[in-house]
Order: structure tokens, then sequence, then C-alpha cells
């Protein structure tokens, strides 16, 4: 083995390792721990300064040949993730006092990036794991209310199923193939046999269920307002950033063919439909970015329509966008005091009277999820839209559009509350808090660039 | 080039103005208002400049910018005046600082939002007028809504919610659909000439069939005729007119309106001309009834901003007409008849706001014999009026008698050859001219004339800012008026280019066919 080659194939796991294992130090040996976000924020910083500069100079490599390569679409993938966690993280302290939560956090990250870089099963399915049982913690870990046991409790099972369901179509596709590679899933997708052909439907609910596509998506609400804002931030951006970037390396370059297309086309439309129907009623905040979530989710997966080259760009900058957005918004939440009364949207009445700045922020952030131009969400779901109907979808391309009109009140009814009507009695101007405004900036500078000049980043993915 | 750097200037002057606004201090609203007027009359002047220097006998785009943006999917920054925007875009730039002085008592919350608001409303504004990129097009065209509904939804009346929901989700459901459209546009022009471009230039020359077109056609136009709006997709305009403050109606009826109408003549239509011909029988039947039922339900309104609303859809149906005659006078008539509907109605619109101010109330029942509790207001405001309906020596008369000459021109030879319908449409088309003089005097009868009634009265007659604002408002409507001949040769080309690309393009079954197409006949019959 070739360590010099390694250490510079890992060099965002490897930073995000050492960082997480100097967290771990210093909540065991200081008896009043300090400096864990610094210390998670530089070790996040560095692994993502590290992956955009290997994805930018195109380095390419296989340090465990068959389980483990990068090249640069890897890298730009992981750069994304790690952009995404950034926000998380400097919202944090305000819920976690603890170590537990940057440490929990860190590992995820270690597998989502891991997941990124998988070629076979074995990794894939470790990375995953490695993502999401922290998350199961995190979820639990500053619980405010009874009822997020039960979300989590949720949340948990539904995660195992995903899990089961990934391991048996794992095995099925072992037993048909005689292999655990990623590229053997590939050479299944327009196979007859039975076998073959239930191994992908089960690898691809999977899928479905962590990334809350409906009728996989019933945790996602309740999870996501069981959490706290930063964990839900994480949840919603990365997590889904992470799934659906690992699909996209699974399906590799394969254009979708047959039936699979049917599946794929009717449950997006499904969950685009739906999620943006249900975000209608709902009142809490973070169960209407739930909803929004479960269609932005369908839009993603739309995106697997389109011919195999475009795929990654296309979900890349889509991921990008919309969990910055997501981010900028909950960045700009009123600050923490009683969770469950920051988390009611009729608490936005009027929040531009109290603070003007926070306000005009989730504007910008309603206004690109809900896909208006100039914002650059708008560009994301136009590169996703245009990939479809390069493919020959024209209908699909047209009934998945209507369907993101659907979303465009609720997001507009944010805009209501904030703008348009007198604050409710008894609520205080409150400052934003100073690591609020960074999350707020590490959102803001990107998406803006994004705005203006959306094609310089296209051309590097 | 210079020309290009002073087109972008006017561009971005407005985000210049935010950032003005956003550096100034809170609650030092005097200063907003000042500077805001300043940047918006640094806007018009810089565009007259661009107006003078416009040489109207070149085809094509002046003062062009062509830089590549997503240069991945053929997407370019390219800007550049023509004879379709030049007098739009002037005529924008004319009503920004109007609108920005008339708000001076108006809007008393949120000051700074509300400028801002403006400037990006003038922005998107501009920006689709100059847009010369299908895409770039479609992101300004879009990015308007998003002032709109804050200026509807903040400063408005009692429904504004209600009325500013209703505004946005109309309009987005049509742009939802010309999104899907002109990525099948731009993707079936890159199947067939492998030259991936959203350069409307370039996507002149698309060749579809006629069922695409159909498609693609309904698509666009449906997002046009929602904008414009014509019958039966109206019903959005009367609440937003009512429902926005006097700064919102300016701007809606003065440009934003305007937008659809603009969409037709520049997109819809050109790009897919064999269907636009077929369609055009419809579409001037639909004009027609707008002409007539916008008059008769004004005729009928009680609110004052209610019969000037409906008056909008009426006078914006004479533009439809005029684009549907084909025929080259009733092409610029169109464009004419553009321009002067944005003057009279934005007057209109802000006249009843002063009197708002004043009165607190827009039933028309409440008030009678203004002239001689506010005889200067009276005077402004008559004028407007026979501005309106079309007097001779004021702009509504070139515009609208354009349009019906032009729809006479191209419905004679038609008539001789059989086929009475255009003819038909042409005479009830007149018919709404009477109609027009009917409400609006009748309007004005009720309002100026009588026993005298002041709501919360006495008050007092127009301040030296108003009459300032609605004298200037008046140069342009009687120099269009008096000598359109100057306005109307820098539409010549376009105008030429759009009868050109419409009525020029032969339909697939007739190519080989001996007698020449409909269109080319009505050409020559216009010589």
């Amino acid at each position: 083995m070739n360590w010099s080659v390694l250490l510079v194939a890992m060099a965002p796991e490897i930073l995000l390792l050492a960082g997480l294992v100097i967290l771990i130090l210093i909540d065991t040996f200081m008896a009043r721990p300090r400096g864990l976000l610094a210390v998670s924020v530089a070790a996040v910083i560095a692994a993502t300064v590290a992956a955009a500069a290997l994805a930018v100079i195109g380095y390419a490599a296989a340090p465990f040949p068959g389980h483990f390569s990068v090249d640069s679409s890897a890298y730009a993938a992981k750069a994304i993730v790690l952009v995404l966690a950034l926000p998380a993280l400097l919202l944090g302290r305000d819920d976690f006092r603890g170590g537990p939560f940057y440490s929990l956090l860190l590992s995820s990250m270690v597998g989502t990036t891991l997941i990124l870089s998988a070629d076979s099963f074995l990794t894939l399915f470790l990375g995953l794991e490695l993502m999401s049982i922290p998350v199961y913690v995190l979820v639990l870990l500053a619980m405010q209310r009874v009822e997020a046991t039960e979300a989590a409790l949720k949340y948990l099972i539904l995660g195992g199923t995903a899990t089961a369901m990934l391991l048996m179509g794992v095995s099925l596709l072992f037993g048909y193939t005689g292999s655990l590679s990623l590229g053997a899933f590939g050479s299944l997708l327009d196979t007859g046999n039975p076998m073959a052909q239930a191994a992908v439907v089960l690898i691809l609910l999977a899928f479905f269920l962590k990334a809350a596509i409906v009728p996989f998506h019933t945790w996602a609400p309740d999870a996501y307002e069981a959490a706290t804002v930063p964990v839900t931030g994480f949840m919603s951006t990365v997590i889904k950033a992470g799934v659906l970037l690992a699909a996209v390396r699974l399906f590799g370059v394969n254009s979708l063919s047959g039936r699979l297309v049917e599946l794929l086309a009717i449950l997006s439309l499904a969950s685009i439909v739906w999620g943006n129907l249900a975000a209608i009623r709902q009142t809490s905040f973070r169960r209407m970015i739930a909803y929004s979530s479960i269609a932005h989710a369908g839009y993603l997966f739309y995106a697997f329509l389109g011919d195999g080259e475009g795929r990654f760009e296309a979900v890349a900058f889509y991921a990008l966008v919309y969990g910055l957005m997501n981010m900028l918004a909950f960045a700009s939440l009123p600050a923490a005091g009683d969770d469950v009364e920051r988390d009611r949207l009729e608490n936005l009445k009027g929040y531009f009277q109290r603070a003007p700045f926070a306000a005009l922020m989730i504007a910008v952030a309603m206004f690109s999820l809900a896909g208006i131009p100039p914002l650059p969400g708008f560009v994301a779901k136009f590169l996703i839209f245009r990939n479809v109907m390069e493919a020959g979808y024209t209908l699909y391309a047209v009934l998945g559009l209507v369907g993101s009109y659907l979303g465009i009140y609720f997001y507009l009814r944010v805009l209501q509350y904030m703008f348009m009507s007198p604050a409710p009695s008894g609520l205080k101007p409150q400052p934003q808090a100073a690591l609020a405004l960074g999350a707020i900036a590490v959102c803001l500078v990107p998406a803006v660039i994004l705005t203006v000049y959306p094609g310089g980043l296209l051309r590097g993915l | 080039m210079a020309d290009a750097v002073l087109l972008n200037v006017v561009l971005y002057l407005p985000l210049l103005g935010i950032a003005l606004i956003v550096a100034l201090p809170e609650g030092d609203d005097e200063r907003v208002r000042s500077w805001s007027f300043g940047v918006m009359l640094a806007q018009f002047v810089i565009t007259a400049m661009l107006y003078l220097r416009f040489d109207p006998n070149v085809a094509g785009l002046q003062a062009e910018t062509n830089l590549p943006w997503i240069a991945d999917w053929g997407v370019s920054y390219r800007i550049g005046l023509d004879g379709y925007n030049v007098l739009l875009v002037l005529l924008t730039a004319f009503l920004g600082p109007l609108v920005v002085a008339g708000a001076f008592n108006a809007i008393r919350r949120d000051v700074r939002l509300f400028y801002a608001m403006v400037f990006f409303i003038q922005f998107a504004m501009l920006g689709t007028f100059v847009a010369q990129d299908l895409l770039l097009f479609y992101i300004f065209w879009e990015t308007m809504l998003i002032p709109m509904f804050l200026i509807i939804g903040i400063w408005g009346g009692e429904r504004r919610i209600y009325a500013t929901l209703k505004f946005v989700l109309y309009t987005a459901f049509g742009s939802i659909l010309m999104l899907a459209a002109l990525i099948y546009l731009v993707w079936s022009h890159y199947q067939a000439t492998g030259n991936l471009s959203f350069a409307l230039a370039d996507l002149f020359g698309a060749r579809l069939t006629l069922a695409e077109q159909g498609w693609l056609l309904a698509a666009f136009a449906l997002s046009f005729a929602i904008k414009v709006p014509m019958v039966p997709f109206h019903t959005w305009l009367p609440d937003a007119h009512v429902e926005a403050p006097t700064t919102g109606s300016v701007i809606l009826a003065g440009v934003l309106l305007k937008m659809g109408t603009y969409g037709f003549i520049k997109l819809g239509f050109p790009l897919f001309p064999q269907a636009a011909q077929l369609a055009m029988p419809a579409v001037m039947a639909l004009a027609v009834v707008s002409i007539v039922y916008g008059a008769c339900l004004a005729l009928v309104q009680t609110d004052i901003k209610k019969i000037i609303a409906y008056s909008s859809i009426s006078h914006l149906g004479y533009v439809m007409l005029g684009l549907a005659s084909l025929d080259l006078i009733g092409i610029q008539g169109a464009i004419i008849q553009m321009v002067s509907h944005g003057l009279t109605a934005a007057g209109l619109f802000l006249m009843v706001g002063m009197i708002y101010e004043r009165c607190h109330t827009r039933e028309l029942a409440a008030y009678g014999g203004l002239a001689k509790a506010l005889p200067v207001y009276s005077v402004f405001f008559m004028i407007l009026t026979l501005a309106a309906i079309g007097l001779p020596t004021t702009s509504g008369f070139t515009g609208e008698f354009l349009v019906l000459l032009g729809a006479f021109n191209a419905a004679w030879p038609q008539h001789l050859a059989g086929d009475s319908v255009p003819l038909v449409w042409a005479v009830i088309a007149v018919s709404g001219v009477v109609l027009g003089a009917m409400y609006m005097l009748w309007f004005a009868q009720r309002f100026l004339y009588g026993t005298t009634r002041v709501p919360h009265g006495p008050v007092a007659d127009l301040n030296r800012r108003e009459k300032l604002i609605l004298a200037a408002l008046l140069v342009p409507v009687f120099w269009i008026g008096l000598a359109p001949d100057e306005p109307m040769r820098k539409t010549e080309q376009a105008a030429l280019h759009f009868q050109r690309l419409v009525a020029g393009a032969q339909q697939p079954d007739a190519l080989a066919a001996a007698p020449p197409p409909l269109a080319q006949r009505r050409m020559e019959a216009a010589r």
C-alpha cells in the first residue's frame, strides 16, 4: 500500500477523523472542555478546502481498489456536503452545550464523505451506517419534549428498515452477479431477471427511505420537528445531499429505461405534489420544511430520468443550492429561546419589524426554495428539468414543473407572516447571535456568487 | 461601445440605488426619498441620451452587450436596444422618477424597504425589455413577481394579501408553462441544428413542426395573456389594482401590463410564426372581446380605481388588435398605444392616489363637483381623461387611430377576397372607442361636475410637487399626439422585422401551392 497516495486521496476523511480524535481527547482530559466548536469548525473547513482543492486540480486515485476511489467529481461532492455542514456546526452551540454534539456531527460527516467515494456495497453500507447512527442520537440529544422520543424511535426503526432492505438487495445482487461492486448494480438495470429486478428495487427503496420519498416519507416530519434547529438543518441538507449524491454514484452513467423510469418518475412526482400540498397546512416551521424537503427530494430524484452525463452536475448543483438556502432560513430564525415557541410559524408574524435583516434572509431563502428567479434555486430547478426534457420525457417535465408551482403558495405564506402581518404582542426584538450571523454569511456568500455567475461552478462540476 | 456601457449603467443604476438606500441610516426618510429620486432622474437622463442616439434606420440590435453567462448551456448575457423595446425602455425610465415622487407622502411605513422594492422592480422591468436571450428574459420576467408581491402585500389596502397572492399565483402559473416551453424550444433547436443557444436571434430560425409550434405558442401565449391581461385571464387585475398602493398601481398600469403585449410582439408570435398565423383570428377575437368587455365593465364600476383598471383591459385590447392585424401601421400603432396607455393610465392612477390621500375614499358616489373645489386638479384630470379616450392631439388618439387603421387595412382585402370576419371585428373594435368615451366622460362628469361633494373636505388643491409630476407626464402625451412621426420612425425597423417573421412565414403545406399565402397577399395589399 502506498501511504502517500492514501494520505492525499483520503485527506478530507483523515482531517475529519483528526478533528474527531482531538474532540474526544479534549472531552476526556479537560475538566471543563473548551474550544470544541473551534476544533470542529477547523476540521470541517480544512476538509472542505482539501476536497475543493483536490477537485479543482482533478486528482484521481484508488487507494483501496474496488472499494474506495476518488476523482474530481467525488471531491466536488464531498466539498458540497462539507460546506453544508459548516452552518449546522455554527448553529449548534446555543442548543448543545456539551461535546457529544460536535463529535457525533463529525463522525456523521466521515460517513457521508465515505459513501461519496464508495466503489463497493461494503463501503457504501459502512458509510451509510456511520452517517445515520449519530443522527439518531442527535435527534434525541437536546430533547425538550416527550414526543421527541417517539419521533426518534420512528426514525430509528425506519432507518433500520432501510438498512435491512439495502442488505437484502445487496445479497440478491451478490447472488446474481457474484460481485459487490457498485458497477454490478448498473449492469442489472436493464436485465429482465426477476432476482436482478428485486435487487435493484430493494436497493432503490433503501435510498427512497433515506431521502424521504413519498410513500416512505412519514418519518421525516416527525423527526424534523423533534430535532432542534441545527440537527434539522443537518438532516435536511447534508444527509439528503449525501444520499442523493451517493445515488448518483450508484447509477453511474447508466440511463434508465422501461419500468424503472415509471417507478422513479411517479414516486418523485408524488413526492413533489404531496410534499408541496401537505406543507400548506403546517403550523410548525420545521414540519413545513420537512414537507418542503420531501418535495425537493422529488426534484432531485427527477434528475435521474435525465442522461447519465448531466446527472451529477444537476444533482450536485441542486443539492448545494437547496442546502445553502435551507440553512440560511434556519440560521435566520429567531434566536433560541423556548424551542417549541421558536418553531411556531405564527411567531414569524411581524418578524420584519423585529429583525429586518433576518427576515430578509428568510425571504431570500423562501423565494429561492420556491424556484423564483433570479435566486439560485431557479437555475438549479431549470437544470434538472432541462435534463429531463432532453432525455425525451417532456410530459414528466411539464408535470414536474406544474407540481413545483403548487409549492409557491406555502413559501409565500412565510413571507406574508413576516412582512404583512402585525407582530403578536409580547415578543421582543432579539438580536441575531454572532454565530448565527457567521452561519448566515457561510450560506449567503456562495449563494450570491451562484446567483450572479452560476456558469463558473457548473463548468467545474 | 459607449452606448453599450450606457445601457448597462441604466440597467444597474437601480441596484446602485438599493445599495445607497441600505447604506443610509434608519429613520432618515427624507434623504431616502431625495436620493431615490436623484438616482431615478439620472437613469432617465441617460436613457434619454440613449434614445436620442438610437439610429432608426438600422435593423437589429444597438448598444449591444454579449457575454457568455452560463456558457455550457448556451446562455449568454445579451442585452441591447431595438425598435421593439426602445420606446418602452424610455417609458419605464421616464415613469421612474415620477413614481418615486408620487409616493413621497403616501408611503410612511418601512420607507427604505419600499424604495428598495421600487428600484428592484425597475431593474427587473428594464431587464425584461432589454434582454435578448430567452433565459435572461425569463429570469427578469419572473423577478418582477418578487417586488410586486411585496409592494401590494405590505403597503396595499384592506384585502391586500388576497390580491397579492392572486396576482402572484396567476402569473406564476403562466410562467411555469412558459419555462417548459422554452426549454423544449431550445432543446429541439439544438437537436435540429447542433447549436445550443438561448439567443433570440438564433431561435427565430428554429424549425418546428406545426403541432410543436401550436403547443409552444399556447404555453407562451397563456403566460403573456395573463400578464396583458386579456379576457378571460383578467380577473387578477382589478383586485391587484384596487388593493395596491398608488405606486403599485402606477407601476402595474404604466409598465408591467406592457410586459404581456411586449412578450407577444417580441417572442410569442415571431418564434412560432406558422402557428401564430393560424391563431390570429382567435387573437383578434379575444382582443376585440377585451376591448368591448373591458369597456362595458368599466361603465358599471362604482370604485374609481376599478374604472381605470377595467379601462386598461380595454386599452390593451387595442394593442393586441394592432398586432393581430399584421399590418405595418397596425403594428407600429400597437407599440405607440402601449406607450400611450402607459402614460395616461399611470397619470390617472397617480391622480386617483392624490385624491385618495386627501379624501380617503375611492367610492365614486362620494364625490361630485370637484371642478369648483379643486380647479387645478380637475384641469389635469380632464386632460388625462381626454387623452385616455383618444382625443386628437393626444397620444391616445395616435395609438388608437393607427391600430384601427391597421385593422381595416388588413381586413379590407380579406373582405374583398370573401372573408368578412376580420372586417366585422374591426367594426366592433371601433365601437370600443365610443364605449371608452362613454365611461370616461360619464366618470368625469360625475366626478368633476354637479353639486360639490368632497369627503373629509374642504381639502387643498394640488401642491407644487404634484403639479410638476402631472405637468411632466403631459409633455410626452402631447409630444406623441402632435408629432408622432419621430417615435414611430424608431419602431419602424422592428415592425418590419415582426411583419417579415410572422406574416412572411409560409405555412408548411402552402410551400408548393400556387397562390401566395394569405399573409403575403395582405402585405401586398398594404403596400
